[in-house]
């Protein structure tokens, strides 16, 4: 437990939750006062699951990566627990809002998206580091909310954010992502900085 | 100050943020060249549309610039240099607007290659549409950087992102049923889709430049404060921006998708006889045009009374307007194809001859397809295509039918139906098909 409490200490995890729920709350209730739709709009559905991987990103590595590197226990299983962690509390915030009166969903659509961005976002922070991991995500995301959607396959796995909740080729996108993702990120953990910014928390 | 700024441009995020703007900027021209392929206007347009994603990317990469000394931890080093915060933050300032600036010009050269040989009238309307557009990422990344400055989180620069797409998403949504309104905020408003004739209007883009210079000010002015006062006077110039705004702006919904440039929309015609003629903003393709056209006009030379001339149909809607109608005159869709070349180059004589047989917009009792498709086909001597984009599906296959029965006709009765059902197409009465009784 003592280890636990520091653990959630040194990855800022307390004020990314409450950025995480903040914005989710701020976009529930902006839906609400603009909206006479119960059902939010895939695109707002898309960019909340986005705003709140970004939020959690920052605890992807904590003060002092290298310093965390020569713990005498295993990062494995515990980098694999915080994604899931991670995972669990974005789809079940978003799916909590089903009971209320701006509903985010489609189910399918938040378990997707919620895997394959933090997939993305945890491959990113494995080999960009974990300051720019949400530069491809965001940039991703974007262009795909917005382009209309192609048929071919190509166009589908490239905008596999804004898909269908059906699709097979988005999902298998986002598996492939979320995998890759975890796997990466618990073998190799976050990248090293640049030196520059060797100090930075 | 020039050699900071030289520092500035290469190590300071500028030549990435230039980079994705260009990159991203380029494949979203690529998705869909159909739209602005036409001419320098809906290229200039399109470009605006797809401020969707580059403004909140400018948005972005202004936060994530303004972290920096935060994240390299010298931001109290720096602090305690014995240079005013507007001094230190000036050469970032320039840099980043350079990045920006270069980034969409830059995306727009590159869609400005693809149509350079076919697009030839260039109003002046297209470099005020592309300056509102250069302006509006200037003025994202510097309140990127403002924003980033007070906030300086890791989680602001993609928050700032998304909030700033979200922002363009829900401004027409939350303005509705005042249009107008999401003109004068948001970049994007009315620029999806723009047809042959579209033009943007100087007051629209007045009132989005009194704006977003506004927003760019504010951005200033928060980027040299230091303390809360100065920050509340920040507040000042938005204000003053938006009510400018709001005042210069028509008060009148689908003010820039109603608006027309009567100018594109003048025909320019070949010299010599059979005159063909397109619109100005397709000038370009009036090469391409003309060959097939007057292969056209050709066939249709058997018929007494034939059409001489093809113009191109410049008829626009809301408010309705027609080309004149005159019966020595063929009327035909040009279209600008992915290429920036004619659309359906193989289609264009079968469309002047089925062209002939075509009544004018206003008339209660105009040709049937089916009979303009068959007509046509019989005096080319060829048979209908089964499906075509041109038409209806059923329409299509009652052609097939009635070109063969035109067929099994004898030559001379088979063309005074054809010339009878032309009579009714200029005269406007075709209550009568090609086959009805009362036809020959």
């Amino acid at each position: 437990m003592r280890w636990l409490t520091l653990y959630l200490r040194s990855r800022r995890v307390p004020i990314a939750l409450a950025t995480a729920g903040g914005c989710t709350a701020l976009m529930w209730s902006l839906w609400s006062a603009f909206s006479d739709d119960r059902t939010v709009a895939i695109p707002m559905v898309v960019l909340t699951l986005l705003l709140m991987t970004a939020a959690l990103t920052a605890t992807l590595s904590g003060p002092d990566d290298a310093l965390d590197k020569t713990a005498a226990f295993s990062w494995l299983p515990r980098r694999i627990a915080h994604l899931l962690a991670a995972f669990l509390i974005v789809t079940v915030v978003l799916l909590a809002t089903r009971a209320t009166g701006a509903r985010f969903g489609p189910a399918w659509l938040v378990l997707r998206d919620a895997a394959g961005l933090l997939g993305l976002t945890a491959l990113c922070a494995a080999t960009m580091g974990t300051a720019r991991a949400w530069f491809l995500p965001l940039g991703w995301t974007l262009v795909a909310i917005i382009t209309p959607l192609p048929d071919r396959l190509a166009g589908r796995v490239l905008t596999w954010q804004a898909q269908a909740p059906d699709n097979t080729a988005a999902a298998m996108t986002a598996v492939l992502l979320a995998f890759g993702g975890l796997i990466a990120y618990a073998v190799a953990g976050p990248a090293r900085s640049a030196p520059a910014e060797a100090a930075q928390h | 100050m020039t050699r900071i700024l030289n520092i500035e441009l290469r190590r300071s995020a500028a030549l990435g943020t230039a980079l994705i703007l260009f990159v991203t900027g380029v494949l979203l021209l690529a998705t869909d060249r159909a739209i602005f392929t036409t001419g320098w206007i809906q290229l200039a347009m399109t470009q605006r549309l797809y401020l969707a994603v580059l403004w909140p990317l400018a948005l972005a990469a202004g936060a994530w610039q303004a972290s920096r000394e935060h994240r390299s931890k010298v931001a109290e080093l720096f602090a305690s240099t014995p240079r005013p915060q507007a001094h230190r933050v000036l050469p970032t300032l320039i840099a980043m607007a350079v990045a920006v600036l270069s980034g969409y010009l830059t995306m727009g050269i590159a869609g400005g290659l693809w149509i350079i040989g076919t697009a030839e009238y260039l109003p002046v309307a297209a470099f005020a549409v592309t300056a509102v557009g250069v302006l509006a990422l200037i003025a994202a990344v510097w309140f990127g950087l403002a924003i980033g400055r007070l906030l300086p989180w890791r989680v602001t620069a993609p928050a700032l992102g998304i909030a700033g797409m979200g922002l363009l998403l829900l401004i027409p949504g939350a303005t509705r049923p005042h249009g107008w309104l999401a003109l004068v905020f948001s970049p994007i408003y009315e620029m999806n889709m723009p047809g042959a004739y579209a033009a943007v209007p100087g007051r629209a883009s007045i009132a989005q430049t009194l704006w977003l210079a506004a927003l760019a000010v504010t951005a200033l002015v928060l980027l040299a404060s230091s303390g809360w006062r100065t920050r509340m006077a920040a507040l000042l110039p938005v204000a003053l921006g938006a009510a400018l705004a709001i005042t210069v702006m028509p008060h009148q919904n689908r003010f820039v998708n109603d608006a027309i440039d009567p100018v594109a929309r003048e025909l320019t015609c070949t010299e010599d006889a059979p005159r063909v003629c397109v619109s100005r903003i397709h000038s370009g393709l009036l090469t391409e045009v003309t060959a097939p056209a007057r292969e056209g006009l050709a066939v249709l030379a058997k018929l007494p009374n034939a059409p001489t001339t093809v113009h191109e149909d410049t008829t626009i809607y809301f408010p309705d307007s027609y080309p004149p109608r005159r019966a020595d005159t063929v009327l035909l869709d040009v279209e600008t194809g992915d290429d920036a070349h004619l659309a359906d180059r193989t289609d264009v004589w079968m469309k002047v001859v089925a062209g002939a047989f075509a009544s004018p917009p206003d008339c209660e009792m105009s040709v049937d397809p089916a009979d303009r498709i068959a007509a046509a086909h019989w005096l080319i001597g060829s048979e209908p295509a089964k499906a075509s984009e041109d038409f209806e599906p059923e329409d299509s296959e009652r052609a097939v039918q009635l070109w063969n029965d035109l067929r099994r006709l004898p030559a001379d009765k088979a063309k005074a139906r054809v010339v009878a059902l032309r009579q009714a197409a200029v005269n406007c009465t075709a209550d009568i098909g090609l086959f009805s009784k009362s036809t020959p």
